[in-house]
């Protein structure tokens, strides 16, 4: 039982960022460094966030496609409340975030009540949302902003990057509430058969309009640490992040139908990736390379994945 | 009658994994009879089926058919072999026409290559009429039909393919009586014209009626085969069963006491109308109709899923208002819908999971779940309605129907309910387990527990009920006592329309 028990998908992907980080190692004598390594968990820190909510979105069986243009809105608006209308950076970051936050609640109002399903209506709000985030920046971007606010993205704390340590705890708790709480139990029974939850008493619809509302705050959190790291802010930011963070998801096991997947395996996902990403670039294979090896190893992942299922149970 | 068999497999054995489903088991089909096959679920009846049409691959054994050894890889194999199966799930394309679906994957051709339609449907109308069902529309899409007309299509698909074995898992579970006996007439003519049949199923009433030989499985082991007139229904139970059931249906008696649940002109849609019933501490309601007489859109306005639009429901003679299953469930409402996979278990999750799906907050401190608490809540579960099961871990998939239907009784008897409206309790449930669902029923009531039951087995309901509410076009058309209700009674009321007077 306690060797069955360890022949899981999370131990796969654990042994091929093992293999990944070796093999990388050495080809570029950069790259297995204390402060390469650290720096790459800065930049992988905003799709982290995103990610780490989508597993609890794709565990339901939802999807959030509109996470980047979320991400492009509150950037925006942190940029626009503060320098144009006069608001105190801190507060202008805080309302930004919360238009975001609410921005996932309309996702996920859009789903419960409407009936809309999630890959359209994200999908529709991909849209509208990066739509919105155009039209408030005019093409013009907003720099300059104070000292103070680059500890968030730029500085150390600890001699461990700020928003890793952000990062660290949101995965540590989000894990803690996916395996341990009845409200991890419900977001496991939705995406295994939603019709069984709602007969069993579960609250479905306010479950998933919670997923939808805290995929949003994620991603809003996310674009003030992006826009802390990089000085600056652009409507475009955060274009296809959403791909990225369901590609870790995915990765990392999570079932694309809902019903199974960990915050561990989302995270080993997202530092594998992260790793070949750079890994590869400082060996010098071009950036298309990497993209396809990426795709490879999701495939490869996924069918392993499913070699493990079939050997555990019956038919 | 003694005609040679036309398939025969002697001694098939399957294993998955280290489990043993099926032990050198011997069954042989001849031309022109109807050969039943019987067992408890989990017995290995599926696995047998699944062999004969291809999709499993014995172990051992050897399978002839027509005089020469075979093996199938494929349901493709079978089909070409004469081998064709109606299966309980029916799989038919519901956006396909009747036409398409009978010929798919062999339509005839023109000379041209492209498909020949008019033959398609011309040959369709054909096969249905063969099959006396002249109202079917060849070009109406299947999912416009009813089940009892997608099972004759499944059939036509079937002759479609000139099948010399017709095999037919449990065909009448979901249909109504009326269906039944017009699927008895089909299944008659297609022996007379030489066709085998395989027919599975837990209703000894058909068995008897239309059967030639049977054949019992236990355990995954043949018990034995007979011809239908040199054995009686007792006996083929106790094959099955390995022991002999005293009574299917044993009321026991308990005190009935004063109103838990009364329903006041509740109205919802077209199916519930103006409904009105009272149902007491103690007692079991057995709601009786027809399929599409509104049994279980009742059932869904009492739990909340479709909230009622007018009317009253009063919980120990206090007004309440059911706008959803959480309040229905907090309100003391316990439900075990009528699709058991869809509706009452979450299949991939474990049998501790499902037990406590409903009642989370008394397995939890504040929003943790405690594991030992839960584990300790569905052992119990599993030891008192007798779940058989290896461990609480494993997940409801695995288990059997009846057990499956145990673990949806244990998840809502987690809530204490007050009020537990059983929906088909024992649809595609074997006879042992039957017995055993029934005899939980009579422990609930004497604990006090209020129990509404609709059920489309008529001995079911005048055996088990106190009363027997009749519905039929969504009102109430009669509501009989235990000691008045005989089938013809109830029957009548199933079919009556409610009149002026009656209507107030």
């Amino acid at each position: 039982m306690k060797l069955k028990s360890l022949i899981r998908h999370e131990t796969f992907l654990a042994l091929m960022l093992v293999t990944a980080l070796i093999v990388l190692a050495f080809q570029s004598d950069r790259f297995f460094t204390v402060s390469n390594l650290l720096n790459q968990g800065r930049l992988m820190t905003e799709v982290g966030l995103i990610a780490i909510a989508m597993t609890f979105v794709i565990a339901t069986g939802g999807i959030d496609l509109s996470v980047g243009s979320i991400l492009g809105l509150v950037a925006i608006l942190t940029g626009v409340f503060w320098n144009n209308i006069g608001l105190p950076l801190p507060f202008a970051a805080i309302a930004a975030i919360f238009v975001g936050t609410m921005a996932g609640f309309g996702n996920g109002i859009i789903i419960t009540r409407f009936g809309v399903p999630p890959l359209i209506a994200t999908l529709a709000t991909l849209a509208l949302y990066r739509g919105l985030a155009e039209g408030i920046s005019q093409a013009r971007s907003v720099r300059g902003y104070p000292d103070w606010f680059y500890v968030l993205g730029q500085r150390d704390v600890l001699g461990v990057p700020t928003q890793l340590w952000i990062l660290m705890a949101v995965a540590v708790i989000a894990s803690v509430i996916l395996a341990y709480t009845t409200w991890g139990r419900t977001v496991y029974a939705i995406g295994s058969n939603e019709v069984a939850s709602r007969f069993s008493g579960l609250s479905v619809e306010k479950t998933k309009l919670a997923l939808y509302t805290l995929s949003g705050f994620a991603a809003s959190v996310a674009a003030v640490i992006f826009v802390s790291r990089v000085s600056t802010t652009r409507s475009d930011m955060g274009s296809g992040i959403e791909l990225d963070a369901i590609t870790a998801v995915v990765l990392g096991g999570t079932s694309i139908y809902g019903g199974r997947g960990t915050v561990l395996g989302t995270v080993i996902g997202l530092c594998l990736i992260q790793a070949l990403k750079n890994g590869l670039s400082l060996a010098g294979v071009k950036g298309d390379g990497t993209i396809m090896l990426i795709g490879a190893v999701l495939i490869l992942a996924i069918l392993a994945s499913n070699i493990f299922e079939r050997s555990g149970t019956r038919n | 009658m003694s005609a040679a068999p036309y398939a025969s497999l002697k001694g098939m054995s399957k294993s998955f994994g280290s489990v043993n489903v099926l032990k050198a088991v011997d069954f042989d089909v001849r031309p022109g009879e109807v050969h039943a096959l019987l067992g408890e679920n989990g017995a290995g009846k599926s696995t047998l089926i699944k062999m004969m049409s291809g999709l499993y691959k014995p172990d051992e054994g050897a399978f002839t058919v027509d005089g020469e050894e075979v093996n199938f890889n494929s349901t493709r194999d079978a089909a070409a072999k004469g081998i064709a199966t109606v299966y309980q799930e029916l799989l038919l394309f519901p956006e396909l026409s009747v036409a398409e679906n009978v010929f798919l994957g062999n339509y005839p051709r023109t000379s041209a290559g492209t498909i020949d339609w008019k033959t398609v449907r011309e040959k369709t109308r054909d096969l249905l009429d063969q099959l006396d069902s002249p109202e079917l529309d060849v070009d109406a899409k299947v999912l416009t039909l009813s089940v009892a007309q997608r099972q004759r299509v499944e059939i036509a698909k079937a002759l479609g393919k000139k099948a010399r074995i017709l095999i037919m898992d449990e065909p009448t579970a979901s249909l109504v009586e009326s269906d039944v006996q017009r699927l008895m007439s089909v299944v008659r003519q297609l022996r007379d014209r030489g066709v085998g049949i395989v027919y599975v199923s837990h209703r000894m009433a058909e068995i008897f009626a239309l059967a030639d030989r049977v054949t019992v499985i236990r355990d995954g082991a043949h018990v034995a085969t007979c011809d239908i007139g040199d054995v009686d229904e007792d006996d083929l139970v106790s094959m099955m069963v390995g022991r002999s059931i005293e009574s299917l249906f044993p009321k026991q008696e308990a005190n009935i006491g004063e109103p838990v649940l009364e329903v006041r002109n509740l109205h919802r849609g077209h199916l519930v109308r103006d409904i009105s019933f009272t149902l007491r501490r103690g007692e079991i309601l057995g709601i009786a109709g027809l399929v599409g007489s509104g049994r279980t859109e009742l059932a869904l306005t009492i739990f909340g899923m479709t909230p009622a639009r007018e009317g009253e429901i009063l919980i120990d003679g206090k007004l309440v208002a059911i706008t959803s299953p959480t309040r229905a469930r907090d309100l003391g409402i316990a439900y075990v819908p009528e699709d058991r996979g869809l509706q009452g278990l979450v299949k991939p999750m474990t049998i501790k999971q499902n037990v406590t799906m409903a009642t989370m907050a008394n397995v939890s401190s504040g929003i943790f779940l405690k594991a030992g608490e839960e584990a300790r809540r569905a052992l119990d579960a599993v030891r008192r309605l007798s779940i058989r099961c290896r461990e609480i871990d494993q997940t409801v998939s695995e288990l059997s129907g009846g057990n499956q239907q145990k673990v949806v009784i244990a998840k809502w008897l987690e809530t204490v309910p007050k009020v537990l409206i059983l929906d088909e309790p024992t649809r595609g449930v074997d006879v042992g387990a039957k017995a055993e669902i029934h005899s939980i029923m009579g422990e609930l009531v004497k604990q006090g527990v209020a129990i509404l039951m609709i059920s489309s087995e008529l001995p079911e309901v005048l055996g088990m009920s106190d009363r027997v509410l009749v519905m039929s076009g969504g009102q109430v058309t009669g509501e009989i006592d235990r000691a008045d209700a005989t089938p013809e009674r109830v029957g009548a009321a199933m079919t009556a329309h409610r009149t002026k007077e009656t209507a107030e």
